[in-house]
């Protein structure tokens, strides 16, 4: 029964968007806006909170057994001050929320993908070789690209951009294509199996 | 120069010092951003959804229909006791159905069958000549395809095939490499410049 | 102090590469490519007065290089006379658009309400944007801020993408997609991207087969679009650091490929 009604709810609420995605009726368009925002919507910004909650807990739970207490600390900190502050000022332009996020949260979280430029100049010393037929091609067209992209590639001949320009727009792109399809007809075979009862991980492995 | 600046300054050069390597500085950096981004995260996903698409309207505009995704909503914390973790499968199930009831067509329409047609439709130009760039195309899409087609073992002409199409892969994959390399020098040029200009005030 | 090893050799040369780039401050002469001028076309060609939807899509780690995208495309729309509609599907992207759409409103003087208003985010991304296929409303009661959206005099007439020109997603990230393929698909609203430049391969075959109408990338892009705009910003400035980088990593390819080919070599001869 505890697997039975949800797989039952969850083929109901599947089949009822699937049909209401053809129906231009007013009733149908309507039913469709309440299931979107009123159930889709909200139960999905609860399970964001449920990820909170056991965000907290998780370092909660670590401080306490010591294991490296500052920064779990600093973490838990930082989850309850953001809150807090919009409790007291608000969240309008110049509130101290829009400052800690505009001023610690910002620049730190772009310099942690900043450092990736680093990670990449090292891959390519150590990892892009010439090593097969295959590596060959993707090596010629990283180059081409990286040439065609920096000012360098105008200045060398016009003749560069453009045939970068060709090897983006079409086999680079085929190939993506291929993969998008791919991508396209696996999705939809899952999510006919989740409608239909045979996919049923999403219900964990208790009874 | 304003506090903030000093302070975004300081905290882009503590990340940095992970270049170096791990450190105590760059733990206490990260430990913050990771503290204040999912507290930033909680106060946005509260003030403009549950509060304007949940409470508002069913505290002061009486649609007591709401009161079923709140219930919903509140059977997810069932995941933190053993108990009564089987109750959240009940949200989940309108979320995974929901979500499974709208991709299909999406996926079926725009993912799969416009592709399939865009890549069918220009093979003949306005001349009624083959169009050589769109053949290339063609060729891409279907033996990349076969490369990803593992129920028939890529042997003969199909496993020539699958070949063919791992040269276009590897094709896309150069490409997106250098993009890759194009969009993270872009990121770590703008830390650079608010580090050059704003910070150290080096450059205008 | 532990011993440096290669990789460190490489960081710092990266590292001394832009630095000197930056400090001589020079400005490169670009070459628009087709794909941008096709954006710009696009904003230009639009009515005076055409209601935009600018979808921020992206989280703070892509700021230096979504931002002087997103400023472009702001300063053009609004330079057109265009009024904007603010919506971010990501919640790291609701604070940035809201600053940068109240930046360059009072760049060209543009009144909140009148020609612009920012609707804040919404989790579910393609919840959202089915449900303001429906109704922008119904999804957004309330701006941002918290204010009623029968407050604004620019939303009075807009009830879902009927009465919209088109999207313009300004992504780092796969959000787009969901917006060619649930809002294009089935609402027919005409969607344009300003996308970080590692997901621009990404949409290729969305522009190939027009379910994408245009699209603009990276910082080359944003350099592009400020030359077309005929305004200096971070993207032209940025431009010979960029270029240097490149240069860069081909030289570490190249060195890579050398160091391997000399090495194999010394060991098919032993």
């Amino acid at each position: 029964m505890t697997r039975k009604i949800p797989q039952i709810i969850c083929a109901l609420f599947g089949m009822t968007l699937f049909l209401l995605y053809f129906s231009q009726h007013p009733t149908a368009r309507n039913l469709n806006l309440t299931i979107l925002n009123d159930y889709f919507q909200i139960i999905f910004a609860f399970t964001l909170l449920v990820g909170v909650v056991s965000f907290v807990k998780v370092n909660l739970k670590a401080f306490e057994r010591g294991e490296d207490r500052s920064y779990h600390l600093v973490s838990v900190i930082g989850v309850f001050i953001m809150p807090l502050l919009a409790i007291i000022w608000g969240i309008k332009g110049d509130s101290p929320f829009m400052w800690v996020f505009e001023n610690i949260q910002v620049p730190m979280q772009a310099t942690v993908f900043a450092l990736l430029a680093f990670f990449v100049a090292s891959a390519s010393f150590r990892g892009f070789r010439a090593r097969s037929v295959q590596a060959t091609i993707l090596l010629a067209a990283a180059l081409i690209m990286l040439l065609s992209r920096s000012t360098i590639g105008d200045m060398i001949a016009d003749q560069i951009p453009q045939i970068a320009d060709w090897i983006r727009n079409y086999p680079s792109m085929a190939a993506r294509r291929a993969i998008l399809i791919g991508i396209g007809l696996g999705s939809l075979t899952t999510s006919l199996r989740v409608m239909v009862g045979i996919e049923r991980t999403w219900l964990g492995g208790d009874k | 120069m304003d506090a903030g600046t000093v302070i975004a300054g300081i905290l882009t050069l503590a990340i940095l010092t992970f270049l170096y390597r791990d450190n105590p500085v760059y733990k206490l950096a990260e430990s913050l951003l990771i503290g204040v981004s999912i507290g930033y995260f909680l106060v946005i996903n509260w003030s403009n959804t549950i509060m304007d698409l949940m409470f508002v309207p069913l505290f002061t505009q009486g649609k007591l229909m709401l009161i079923i995704p709140l219930i919903l909503g509140l059977l997810m914390f069932g995941r933190f006791n053993r108990k009564t973790t089987v109750l959240s499968r009940i949200p989940i199930a309108v979320l995974i159905g929901s979500g499974a009831g709208v991709a299909i067509p999406a996926m079926l329409d725009a993912r799969t069958l416009q592709q399939m047609s865009a890549t069918v439709t220009p093979i003949l130009a306005p001349d009624g000549l083959p169009n050589i760039s769109e053949l290339v195309v063609m060729a891409g899409v279907i033996t990349t395809l076969i490369y990803f087609y593992f129920s028939r073992e890529h042997r003969g002409w199909w496993g020539k095939s699958a070949t063919m199409g791992t040269y276009f892969l590897m094709i896309f994959f150069g490409t997106t490499f250098a993009y890759t390399v194009m969009s993270r020098m872009s990121t770590f040029i703008g830390r650079m410049e608010f580090l050059l200009s704003d910070f150290l005030k080096l450059t205008q | 102090m532990k011993k440096l090893e290669s990789r460190h050799y490489v960081f710092l040369g990266l590292f001394v590469v832009i630095l000197l780039t930056m400090l001589l401050n020079v400005r490169l002469e670009i070459r628009v490519s087709p794909e941008t001028q096709k954006m710009y076309n696009y904003i230009d060609s639009l009515p005076e007065g055409s209601v935009l939807m600018v979808s921020f899509d992206h989280e703070a780690s892509a700021v230096p290089e979504i931002k002087p995208l997103a400023l472009s495309i702001l300063r053009h729309a609004f330079k057109k006379g265009h009024k904007l509609i603010g919506v971010s599907l990501l919640a790291e992207g609701t604070g940035i658009g809201y600053r940068l759409m109240q930046e360059t409103a009072g760049e060209y003087n543009k009144v909140y309400g009148r020609d612009l208003v920012y609707l804040g985010f919404k989790p579910q991304y393609i919840a959202a944007i089915l449900s303001m296929g429906e109704s922008i409303p119904e999804t957004f009661p309330e701006d941002y801020l918290g204010r009623p959206y029968t407050q604004f005099p620019l939303l009075d007439s807009v009830k879902n993408y009927d009465n919209v020109a088109g999207v313009i997603s300004i992504a780092d990230g796969s959000l787009t997609t969901h917006w060619i393929e649930y809002a294009h698909a089935r609402y027919h609203v005409p969607v344009t991207a300003a996308v970080a430049a590692v997901m621009m391969t990404t949409y290729d075959p969305y522009i190939s087969s027009g379910q994408l109408h245009a699209m603009v990338g990276g910082l080359r892009g944003a350099a592009e679009y400020e030359k077309l705009l005929k305004i200096g910003g971070s993207g032209r400035r940025g431009m010979l650091a960029q270029t240097s980088a490149h240069l860069y990593v081909i030289a570490m390819i190249i060195a890579g490929n050398i160091v391997y080919f000399l090495r194999r070599n010394k060991r098919v001869k032993s």
